[in-house]
């Protein structure tokens, strides 16, 4: 190594900081416009939605019927929404969205937001369920299995929408009504039925996507809300929490077991391996539509149904 | 969605910068490769790639640390980051290049990486919000830029590339021969130190948006491959920032194309480009000699 190369090497440093300035300079101008946009989006008058994930997504493209465009971005039953990562082609449709609707509570907090301020777009409004609910991080996020959340979540989007294209305020109304009464009615009769047949029935579950569902349809859940957690969370349960739920599996505490199929930990599967020893019936929940095609209203009814026969098998009655 | 790679190169560019997020990460993708450039250069230089990788690790637990108290997670990528960078730096003996003092500073650097790891769990734990945030902290997420970012990303960046042109002669001279540097008046043990929080401003700065993970990909693939290609210092640190620009850039628009996660596709190129320049070393040395197999003390 010679003497002679130590001075290069700081002009070398000089001339890497002019072209950080020089070319940041030259890159801000390079914005550029989408060939052909202006020919774009113009011809149909449908309100562009886009829902973080399809559960949401499901039930805005219900509401919206003709006049809306609906895209979800985690369509997928085996994504993990708490950790996806978000790509360029998600980007790109959330900078184009009239309405985008995010969960929030920390759920999709990871990536969502940032998308949304990396594209501003002042013809946007965005949609957080968590606001429309007044809840924040660190409370249990998964509200689409609470009947009265999702009930607050239908008249917020249709809200939204009548706020977009008040010309349409009536079409919107009429939607909604529809939803409601025929599209949910299913739904609506099971979560009645449950309630009135099986409340207080002492149930266990694997993580904390059931306890809004077990609220909902007045289950006691008896599992610690510490391990349900964190199973959500994908930290480590403790193992205090592991024993007392072994325990209640064992002396026959809970009735029925319920577990996310999409989320099953060793610590789980052993769990479900020891209620099928003990004669507990077990039932499955999933964390977004499943298959990825059903609508929302008849995921949860399949879902319910298995969970109304397996309180029928544990119960007797 | 995005319209898909046509060998159309001007539209394609259109399109893809016409999404504000792409623009912007274009931009911030520049600045980051530059700056993890030369200071990834020193470091793999200097034989300190061990703690830039914990110093890189420690941003994490300084993120959920922010986030528990409820400050930004930028104050504590860049508390724990140059935090880390001084207790390294502070606590390793004597200059750390002799083979006993890198042994010790070696031992050092794993136990502050190991306890920084259990700071980081604890702390996301007590927090009580989702993993999502860890997933943040170590992949980071370059889709999420807005403008203010960059602008703060480029005045970082000026400011530690002025302190590294400041320093940098005498730094090369120190990395190079610490010994003949302290003769000669070097204050070899200052520059490293001021070195190491340098380090760990980059760190801090470029995890925002790399994770905690990625970063270190940029501090180490670039300049280890430019140190293959040339012994030339000056050479080497022009082809570091060369590398980590054109690396960073056909990342960035693999990912956009491609739908892929911009780590994956960035540290591939990295590392294709380092495969390619060891194997073109190899094969013009044992044409040159003549004779396959032969090891070279680099």
């Amino acid at each position: 190594m010679s003497d002679t190369a130590v001075p290069q090497s700081r002009r070398r440093i000089l001339a890497g900081l002019t072209a950080i300035g020089a070319v940041t300079l030259a890159a801000s101008a390079c914005a550029t416009t989408a060939p052909g946009s202006a020919s774009r989006s113009t011809g149909t008058a449908k309100i562009v939605v886009v829902a973080a994930e399809n559960f949401w997504g499901s039930i805005a493209a219900q509401l919206g019927g003709s006049k809306v465009a609906e895209t979800s971005i985690i369509t997928n039953p085996d994504t993990d929404p708490h950790s996806y990562e978000a790509t360029a082609a998600d980007a790109r449709t959330i900078a184009g969205a009239q309405l985008f609707i995010q969960n929030g509570i920390g759920y999709d907090s990871s990536w969502a937001p940032g998308l949304v301020s990396a594209n501003p777009n002042s013809s946007r409004t965005v949609l957080t369920v968590g606001d429309v609910l007044g809840l924040k991080d660190g409370d249990n996020p998964h509200q689409w299995y609470s009947h009265a959340s999702v009930y607050k979540v239908i008249d917020a989007i249709t809200a939204e929408y009548q706020k977009i294209d008040p010309a349409d305020a009536s079409y919107f109304a009429q939607q909604k009504t529809a939803f409601e009464d025929s599209a949910l009615a299913q739904y609506n009769q099971l979560e009645t039925t449950i309630k009135a047949k099986y409340a207080g029935t002492p149930i266990g579950a694997s993580e904390s996507i059931v306890s809004p569902l077990a609220d909902s349809l007045g289950l006691d859940m008896l599992t610690p809300y510490s391990f349900l957690k964190d199973i959500s969370e994908g930290t480590d349960p403790t193992s205090a929490d592991k024993a007392a739920i072994d325990r209640q599996i064992r002396n026959k505490q809970i009735e029925v077991y319920v577990y996310n199929s999409q989320n099953s930990t060793p610590d789980i599967q052993a769990q479900v391996k020891l209620a099928q020893q003990e004669g507990i019936p077990v039932t499955t929940v999933t964390e977004t539509l499943s298959p990825a095609g059903d609508s929302f209203q008849e995921w949860m009814v399949g879902q319910l149904q298995d969970l109304e026969s397996a309180l029928a098998k544990a119960t007797g009655h | 969605m995005n319209p898909g790679f046509t060998w159309n190169i001007i539209t394609d560019v259109q399109w893809m910068w016409s999404l504000p997020s792409m623009v912007n990460a274009f931009r911030a993708g520049l600045a980051v490769a530059i700056l993890a450039g030369v200071i990834g250069w020193f470091m793999v230089l200097r034989r300190q790639s061990f703690a830039g990788h914990s110093i890189a690790v420690t941003g994490f637990p300084g993120a959920a640390a922010a986030v528990y108290l409820g400050l930004s997670a930028t104050v504590g990528y860049f508390g724990f980051c140059i935090g880390s960078a001084l207790v390294i730096a502070l606590l390793a003996r004597g200059s750390g290049t002799g083979v006993g003092e890198r042994a010790h500073s070696s031992a050092l650097i794993a136990v502050v990486q190991a306890f920084a790891l259990a700071l980081g769990a604890v702390f996301l734990d007590l927090y009580g919000g989702f993993l999502s945030s860890t997933s943040a902290f170590l992949f980071g997420n370059f889709l999420g830029i807005t403008d203010e970012d960059v602008l703060t990303l480029v005045a970082v960046a000026v400011v530690v590339l002025l302190a590294m042109a400041v320093i940098g002669r005498r730094l090369l001279f120190a990395s190079v021969d610490p010994a003949v540097a302290a003769a000669r008046g070097v204050p070899v043990r200052a520059l490293s130190v001021l070195y190491l929080v340098l380090l760990g401003a980059t760190v801090a700065e470029v995890s925002k948006f790399t994770g905690s993970l990625l970063v270190f990909a940029l501090l180490v693939m670039p300049a280890a491959t430019a140190q293959v290609i040339t012994a030339r210092p000056g050479l080497s640190l022009l082809y570091t920032v060369v590398i980590g620009v054109l690396v960073t850039w056909f990342g960035l628009a693999w990912a956009y194309f491609g739908n892929q996660a911009t780590g994956f596709t960035i540290t591939s190129l990295a590392f294709a480009c380092y495969v390619l320049a060891y194997a073109a070393k190899s094969v013009r040395r044992t044409l040159r000699q003549g004779r396959p197999g032969r090891l070279e003390v680099a």
